[in-house]
């Protein structure tokens, strides 16, 4: 359908996926958030005069962009969101408060946060009673001169998920960390940061940061939680499970979350993650639902791990040795499912073996595979 | 693209930021992958099965280039569909590239920048780089740095992007490297200094000045130069001004960093981090297809963002297999680390691969053993053949049984029949009836041809039944007749084969040689040399005692200083003539001093002596020829001030000089009195000049010009003590003005003091070849228009020498 009509803001996908490929926009939360900014530009000027047309559009945007960068796993979550939303208030839209009642299923979210209501259910949706004639042949820009309005509001939903999910998982924090707790964390990753801050408001605890070679992100994570006044320490990470006997609570972030209940997480996460279950120490997981991916990583694919160059373990100006030594610089450590506690989402917490439910939820079956 | 509302305001933004322009000078020049590149540019040649220029256009779009300029000379039709079918011409890619075909005379990468200046395509700040160029450095960053210190200054016409690496590392060039001279404050480079592997260099010559003039520098040799140059709209005008610049490297930047004349600057950005480096010769496409392999490019890698658009898939042990399952590989066949295999290739039973990349679409048969084999598309190799560190191109058929040693070069389209054995860097193509008769440099490929097909009988290789191939000789050295550039001779270029460690070379390893060498130099020699010379060494060397600086600039320059002395008669002579300004033919001399480079005292003597051989000798008049001399003096005396620097003692002392050596010695009296006279020299100076003992002529041999020179001297006593007499006349003349007069005495003696204090200053710096100060904006300018008038006028007078 899509081939004989050119994608509308084709220079904005090409350009988005062109600076995923070069890695021009990296992190889970950036990717997505560009994603949705330019999955928005191609609906609002998109000519369409059905659904079906509207959505194969996306979805071929959207495979562009997830094949692009495989390993940004939320550019293809944001769009399979994107696709929900649109097919929800597309039902919405043509079936008017008929169908409305089919939104009550049990959802395991509200459940785990009994009964609280979600984010874009309190929307305003019920208004929205428009005559929708798809196929008009009269008027064919008419189905998406009337869609469009709910539509924007669809994606406008993602857009504020992603924008608020900060400060919705850390809205839990001081519920998890107690007082002169020792807590202890990998990497910088912005969630656990956030999360960390938010509890130190209420709590008086201790953060032990791991340095996270080779890239040493460690270090700001350090910084920034003691500047904010937090007693931190910072160790080096062969010094974790030595340390491991007296910490509370391993926390730390994730890349991507998979149906099964795994992560991607940032190298030495797994190192630390088994630590903690030597130590029976509970691990939690920060991180917002739009990392939810469904991808099972049953065979551990080997270059799911996104491996860098090895300039950051050996420098290039080791001459000699570029020759004959060879570098694995993994980027991502995957933690099984086993290894993890609760996942504190934007949206709830909750255990590695509800996450298949959640992601469930979350995407519609279809576009499991873009 | 942002949304609709804010799109006009985004324009208005692009306006005012200028559209970056990268040039590609996608001809090499040179023949090192011969015969790979017969019937095909250099730049088409695939490296991890994408080509060269596809890795080259990436490196660019990574970095946000908007305009790109592909210079083409052989096979440019070639080049031109390339890019025309490749993705990058696609509207939706963001780049425009527009082909520019140069004449067939172009031969160097100077000829190709003169090219683009008489286009005129350039308007603003620019990327040069090389067609063969892998990196994943933000060279936008550098661009931004460069536009930045441009600002302030002016003469920062270029920034080069150099990679730090080892001096031995795999992907430096052994054979033509080059030593870099940093300040480390500013980035600026100060001196370049280019390095072949062989003959290895052992010595760095660096000008003394920039030790003078800089209290921190850094030698740097293990700099891996990755010819990614941002360039100012300049730099291919001083190309159009120098026509001998030839490599932009050797020629160019060499040649602005040791030029004083034209005062600009070129800086040098040490990237540290990213990836950056030239296919420059097949030794580099190994190394390089390496470190592709190994993720040093990263995220320029193959399962990525490969630039052929070819998806991989990255397994344990940075093996690469084509993503769409079309790659047919035996159970048994083994496939070892650092591999990259394309699409629809077969690999049969017991094949083992290693550290090897295999083209789209090949066969490797049963029990083949492939080594560090850079195979292209379509290839065929047999059952049971081995194929090591070496090269081959596409459409080869390798029969079984065959054997192809280390840094074999396989041209495209090659047959090698069963059994066939190739010994240690052979280069084999088809026969030349079989290539395409279309070529691009007939005559120069004629001549390559019949070399190749006189050398046959002297093969020792076994092609095989049914084989196509002719083998090449080994190296061009023999022919005599036919001048090898330094850098493209056999021995040099085997340090840039695939595979050759070059170990029965005799080749001090360039990296630390550095070391020793300081020892071994000789001090003497008057351009510092590259050692560890600290700040107060340099120092030191600087205020040698005068004699022995002069006599070794007299050692050096005498070759020079004869052309430089006609020079100077010839321009002074022009100048008295015509009746030039004492201006312009100061600006005259002070350029031809820049441009061969001497001493000052040796232009001053220069002078002196035209302006005395001036001097019409008037035997009979002695009032007539007072006249006479005060008439030239007067017109022409001052330009002993005006060339550079003012030393009236040395004034003296030559005007002695060379007056004892010259006809015109009985004028030296009226001469010296002309000069007292018009204020050139003073009392002072004759006085000092007079209390030197070498003046007197003691340091020479007795003859002629001894005893000239004690006769100068005798004259000069004679002043003197006629000076000593007037002021005690002028002291007794009158009583009452006494007191006045010893005030005024005071008054001198104290000028005195700080006249010998300038002036013992003066003889310091006098000494140095010393590059002065900035001069100013318009005098600059005068210079410049001055150089390229003489450069011209040169270039007029050579062409007119041969008839």
């Amino acid at each position: 359908m899509s081939s004989d009509h050119p994608v509308p803001a084709a220079r904005a996908v090409d350009n988005l996926a062109a600076r995923l490929r070069r890695r021009q926009v990296v992190g889970s939360r950036e990717a997505a958030l560009e994603t949705v900014l330019v999955l928005r530009q191609v609906v609002s000027k998109a000519r369409f005069s059905n659904i079906e047309q509207l959505v194969s559009l996306l979805r071929e945007v959207g495979k562009r962009l997830a094949e692009a960068q495989p390993k940004e796993h939320t550019v293809g979550n944001v769009v399979r969101k994107v696709l929900h939303n649109i097919r929800e208030e597309y039902n919405t839209a043509a079936k008017g408060a008929a169908v409305a009642p089919t939104r009550n299923v049990f959802s395991i979210s509200k459940f785990v946060l009994q009964g609280q209501p979600r984010k874009y259910n309190v929307a305003p949706k019920s208004e929205m009673t428009i005559s929708l004639k798809e196929d008009d042949p009269d008027d064919p820009d008419s189905f998406a001169k009337n869609l469009k309005p709910v539509l924007m509001e669809a994606i406008q939903d993602v857009l504020d998920e992603l924008e608020t999910v900060y400060d919705n998982v850390s809205k839990t924090a001081k519920d998890h960390i107690h007082s002169d707790e020792i807590i202890l964390t990998i990497g910088h990753s912005k969630t656990v940061e956030a999360f960390l801050k938010s509890a130190g408001h209420y709590r008086n605890y201790t953060v032990i940061v791991a340095e996270t070679g080779p890239s040493y992100s460690g270090h700001e994570m350090a910084t920034s939680l003691s500047n904010a006044g937090i007693s931190t320490f910072l160790v080096p990470d062969s010094s974790m499970y030595a340390l491991m006997s007296r910490v509370n609570k391993v926390i730390i972030g994730a890349h991507a979350i998979l149906a099964n209940g795994g992560m991607f997480a940032i190298t030495g996460s797994l190192l630390a993650a088994t630590a903690a279950r030597a130590h029976s120490t509970p691990v939690v997981v920060c991180t917002g639902q739009f990392k939810l991916t469904p991808a099972w990583n049953l065979y551990h694919e080997y270059g799911a791990l996104d491996f860098t160059d090895p300039s950051s373990v050996l420098g290039y100006e080791e001459g000699p040795l570029v020759d004959k030594v060879d570098v694995i610089n993994p980027y991502y450590d995957y933690v099984g499912p086993e290894l993890v506690d609760v996942f504190i989402t934007n949206d709830g917490d909750h255990p590695p073996s509800s996450i298949y439910r959640l992601v469930k939820e979350s995407y519609d079956d279809e576009d499991q595979h873009l | 693209m942002p949304p609709k509302s804010s799109a006009g305001k985004e324009k208005d933004l692009a306006a005012e930021e200028e559209v970056l322009q990268a040039v590609i000078l996608a001809d090499s020049f040179n023949k090192r992958f011969r015969p790979l590149t017969v019937g095909k540019p250099r730049c088409l040649l695939p490296i991890c099965n994408a080509t060269l220029l596809d890795w080259t256009f990436e490196s660019l779009a990574l970095a946000g280039v908007q305009e790109i300029f592909v210079i083409c000379r052989s096979y440019a039709d070639l080049v031109k569909k390339a890019i025309r079918e490749s993705k990058w011409s696609r509207p939706s890619s963001g780049l425009k590239i527009v082909p520019i075909i140069t004449a067939k005379e172009t031969f160097s990468p100077g000829d190709a920048m003169r090219d683009i200046y008489t286009h005129g395509i350039i308007t603003s700040d620019f990327i040069l780089v090389t067609g063969d160029l892998v990196s994943n450095i933000r060279i936008d960053e550098v661009v931004r740095m460069h536009k930045e210190r441009r600002r302030t200054n002016k003469d920062a016409i270029m920034t080069m992007v150099v990679k730090e690496s080892g001096p031995q590392h795999r992907t430096r060039s052994r054979g033509e490297s080059g030593v870099f001279v940093l300040d480390p404050d500013t980035s600026e480079c100060l001196h370049y200094e280019p390095v072949i592997g062989y003959p290895p260099k052992t010595l760095a010559r660096i000008p003394r000045e920039i030790l003078a003039e800089h209290p921190e520098v850094e030698i740097r040799n293990d700099l891996i130069d990755c010819c990614i140059d941002v360039c100012s709209v300049e730099v291919p005008s001083l190309f159009q001004d120098n026509f001998d610049y030839a490599d932009i490297r050797r020629d160019f930047v060499y040649g602005v960093l040791t030029s004083d004349l034209l005062m600009k600057n070129i800086h040098c950005y040490i990237a540290k981090e990213g990836y950056a480096a030239r296919v420059a010769d097949t030794r580099s496409y190994d190394a390089i297809s390496k470190d592709i392999l190994s993720r040093w490019t990263f995220p320029l890698v193959p399962d990525d963002n490969h630039p052929g658009d070819h998806a991989y898939e990255h397994l344990r042990g940075n093996k690469y297999i084509a993503k769409d399952n079309t790659v047919i590989m035996s159970r048994t066949a083994k496939v070892g680390p650092n591999t990259l295999i394309g699409a629809h290739t077969s690999i049969a039973d017991g094949a083992s691969i290693s550290g090897s990349v295999i083209g789209q679409r090949c066969k490797i048969g049963p029990g083949a053993v492939l080594k560090g084999a850079y195979i292209f598309d379509d290839t065929e190799v047999g059952e049971g053949a081995l194929v090591e560190n070496s090269i081959v191109g596409s459409g080869v058929q390798i029969g079984s049984g065959s054997t192809v040693r280390t840094g074999c070069l396989i041209a495209d389209g090659v047959v090698l029949g069963k059994d066939a054995r190739l010994a240690r860097f052979d280069r084999v193509s088809p026969r030349r009836d079989l290539v395409d008769g279309e070529s691009t440099d007939g005559e120069e490929d004629e001549e390559e041809w019949e070399m190749v097909e006189a050398h046959q009988d002297s093969v020792t290789s076994v092609l095989g039944e049914g084989s196509n191939a002719v083998v090449w000789p080994q190296s061009h050295s023999e022919d005599e007749d036919e001048e090898v550039d330094e850098v493209e001779s056999y021995n040099n270029q085997r340090l840039m084969r695939i595979g050759d460690t070059a170990s029965d070379l005799d080749l001090s390893d360039a990296g630390s040689v550095t070391e020793d060498e300081s020892d071994s130099e000789d001090e003497d020699d008057a351009s510092s040399l590259m050692n560890g010379l600290s700040r107060t060494s340099s120092m030191t060397s600087v205020s040698l005692p005068d004699p022995s600086v002069s006599t070794i600039h007299n050692l050096q320059a005498s070759a020079a200083d004869l052309e430089f002395r006609s020079e100077v008669r010839q321009s002074l002579d022009r100048a008295f003539t015509e009746g030039h300004s004492v201006d312009n033919a100061s600006v005259e001399l002070k350029t031809l001093r820049m441009a061969s480079n001497v001493p000052l005292r040796r232009v001053r003597e220069a002078v002196v002596e035209a302006i005395v051989e001036r001097i019409p000798i008037v035997e009979s008049d002695p009032s007539k020829q007072r006249m006479e001399i005060a008439k030239v003096v007067t017109r022409w005396g001052p330009l002993i001030d005006r060339i550079g620097g003012v030393d009236p003692v040395e004034t003296v002392e030559v005007l002695a000089n060379h007056c004892s050596q010259s006809t015109r010695l009985p004028l030296f009296g009226q001469i010296l009195a002309a000069i007292y006279q018009a204020d050139i020299v003073d009392e002072d100076d004759i006085r000092t000049w007079h209390a030197r003992p070498s003046s007197k002529g003691e340091d020479h041999k007795p003859g002629p010009h001894k005893e000239g020179l004690e006769r100068c001297w005798a004259i000069g006593k004679m002043m003197i003590e006629q000076f000593d007499e007037q002021e005690s006349e002028e002291e007794s003349e009158e009583e009452d003005e006494k007191k006045r007069m010893k005030r005024m005495k005071r008054m001198k003696r104290k000028k005195r003091k700080c006249r010998n204090r300038r002036f013992l200053l003066r003889l310091r710096t006098s000494r140095r070849v010393v590059r002065k100060r900035p001069m100013k904006a318009a005098k600059r300018r005068r210079a410049k228009r001055a150089v390229k008038k003489a450069v011209k006028k040169r270039a007029r007078r050579a062409k007119k020498k041969p008839k």
